[in-house]
């Protein structure tokens, strides 16, 4: 379950106070997949940095019931000098899994981004394609209620992608996710229901359907 | 697949800013050797040629104290007071896309860091010092104590100072140059390469508002037998501007100031 409770955030910009939500209160039920949609600078990107607490908000409170993931596929969290095996280390040590489950982690990851020797080289000489791999891998390594995942999460060959998807949705027989996308087709085919996000208010659609009618509806007046 | 096992905001802070902290020592270090010769090179450079010029051309600077004992045990402080500071201005921006774990806070990231390079620059100063007795020269501290705590004091005010200039920085981005730039000229007037007492009683008195003068003294005090410290040392003073700047520091933080160092 995840829920918001009268969240508020602004941002200071030199023109003056640009507030991204007021008071908005959202529930995200349990055992449902959640679509996030939304115009562009709707705010989906502040949600996503709010659920990630990447940010706080002004006033209100997030409360997060069951373990959520990062973005998955953030490669943004990869250290370009260490190699590819550290960086699972890492990882492991924050969510706190130490000993036998950190070689069970590192083994998965290593055989699933199929890295080769270069595992055990440092990110800065892998190509686009490895960094997607290992960083794939390494956030379906671990065993999370919710998945956040943020536009495409297709990566690698066509080979890869197919083995990727039949992961994920392995996966998505016990765990939900939140996805944030512009393709409808994509939300459509994910996700139960969706929260659509306008003017500074977030709007829970039970049909994903009935949410994705909505969201075209909002191109209509500006 | 693996299960996680529920932990408590202190255990998740604990693993958090143990993993970062590896993190950063690995990355400096590396795999590759380059990154332990840098380590060092930078102090030796900086302590070579001031040793040469004063040893060789003036013989006697400080009545019964050896000029190279005298130049480490100043400048060494200050290079983990500049490097601390430097590195939590600068680092955050190299480490933002990791606060996109949900584990990982901007406080933990400051932390980690002080605490890496405190670790780094204590390895530093021990090594130059095992150098330096192995030319002849009498290193050991009279008080090893007290200069710890000197050190951590350093430690401290360097994270303080560090929070205020990062919250400055995440409003005014240039102030990052601004603050690189004004390391040289605090590194004239905190006395690392002559002793202030031979300046006139006026100038010390203005002298004695450096904060960081202070603590270069005081570690020379603790550091170096028979050192004589400048007549307005007050430890009180650095301590004082220390805690203000945390708590400073600390408050900003909390306003979110901080916030926006990751666009």
């Amino acid at each position: 379950m995840i829920r918001l409770e009268n969240v508020t955030k602004s941002y200071m910009t030199l023109s003056g106070r640009n507030v991204v939500f007021r008071d908005m209160s959202v529930d995200f039920p349990e055992g449902v997949n959640v679509g996030l949609i939304g115009r562009n600078g709707a705010g989906k990107s502040t949600l996503m940095r709010l659920l990630s607490s990447v940010d706080m908000p002004d006033s209100g409170k997030i409360v997060v019931g069951g373990r959520l993931s990062w973005p998955v596929g953030l490669k943004g969290g990869l250290e370009q000098k260490l190699t590819g095996r550290d960086n699972v280390k890492f990882v492991c040590r924050i969510l706190g899994v130490r000993g036998s489950g950190m070689r069970e982690i590192i083994d998965f990851v290593q055989e699933f981004a199929e890295l080769g020797e270069y595992f055990d080289r440092p990110v800065s000489g892998y190509s686009s394609g490895m960094r997607a791999r290992l960083a794939f891998g390494t956030s379906m390594a671990f065993d999370f209620d919710y998945y956040l995942i943020d536009e495409v999460m297709a990566v690698g060959d066509a080979r890869f992608k197919k083995k990727s998807r039949a992961l994920f949705n392995e996966r998505l027989k016990t765990s939900k996710l939140i996805l944030v996308s512009h393709n409808m087709k994509l939300i459509r085919n994910m996700c139960d229901s969706v929260v659509l996000l306008e003017h500074g208010r977030a709007i829970y659609y039970e049909d994903a359907s009935e949410g994705i009618a909505a969201y075209r509806k909002t191109g209509d007046k500006p | 697949m693996h299960r996680s096992v529920e932990r408590s905001h202190f255990q998740i802070q604990r693993d958090v800013i143990y993993a970062l902290l590896l993190r950063e020592l690995s990355s400096t270090f590396g795999k590759n050797r380059g990154g332990y010769f840098w380590v060092l090179v930078e102090p030796i450079a900086h302590l070579l040629v001031p040793v040469f010029v004063f040893t060789f051309i003036r013989q006697r600077l400080i009545p019964g104290v050896e000029y190279p004992v005298f130049l480490v045990y100043g400048f060494l402080p200050f290079l983990l007071f500049k490097t601390i500071c430097l590195q939590m201005i600068n680092g955050v921006n190299q480490t933002k896309g990791l606060l996109a774990y949900r584990q990982v806070l901007l406080m933990d990231v400051f932390v980690a860091k002080a605490m890496a390079y405190a670790v780094i620059q204590a390895v530093v100063f021990a090594i130059v010092l095992t150098g330096l007795a192995m030319f002849g020269f009498d290193v050991l501290p009279p008080r090893p104590l007290e200069l710890a705590a000197v050190l951590v004091l350093t430690v401290m005010f360097a994270f303080g100072l560090g929070l205020v200039l990062a919250a400055v920085a995440s409003l005014v981005p240039d102030a990052r140059s601004v603050v690189s730039i004004m390391f040289m000229p605090l590194y004239f007037i905190s006395g690392i390469l002559f002793p202030v007492t031979r300046f006139p009683d006026e100038w010390m008195q203005r002298l004695a508002f450096n904060p960081v003068l202070h603590l270069v003294e005081m570690s020379r005090a603790m550091g170096v037998e028979g050192y004589e410290p400048f007549k307005y040392l007050s430890p009180a003073y650095p301590v004082m501007l220390a805690f203000t700047l945390t708590a400073i520091g600390l408050m900003l933080y909390r306003l979110r100031f901080l916030a926006r160092v990751t666009p």
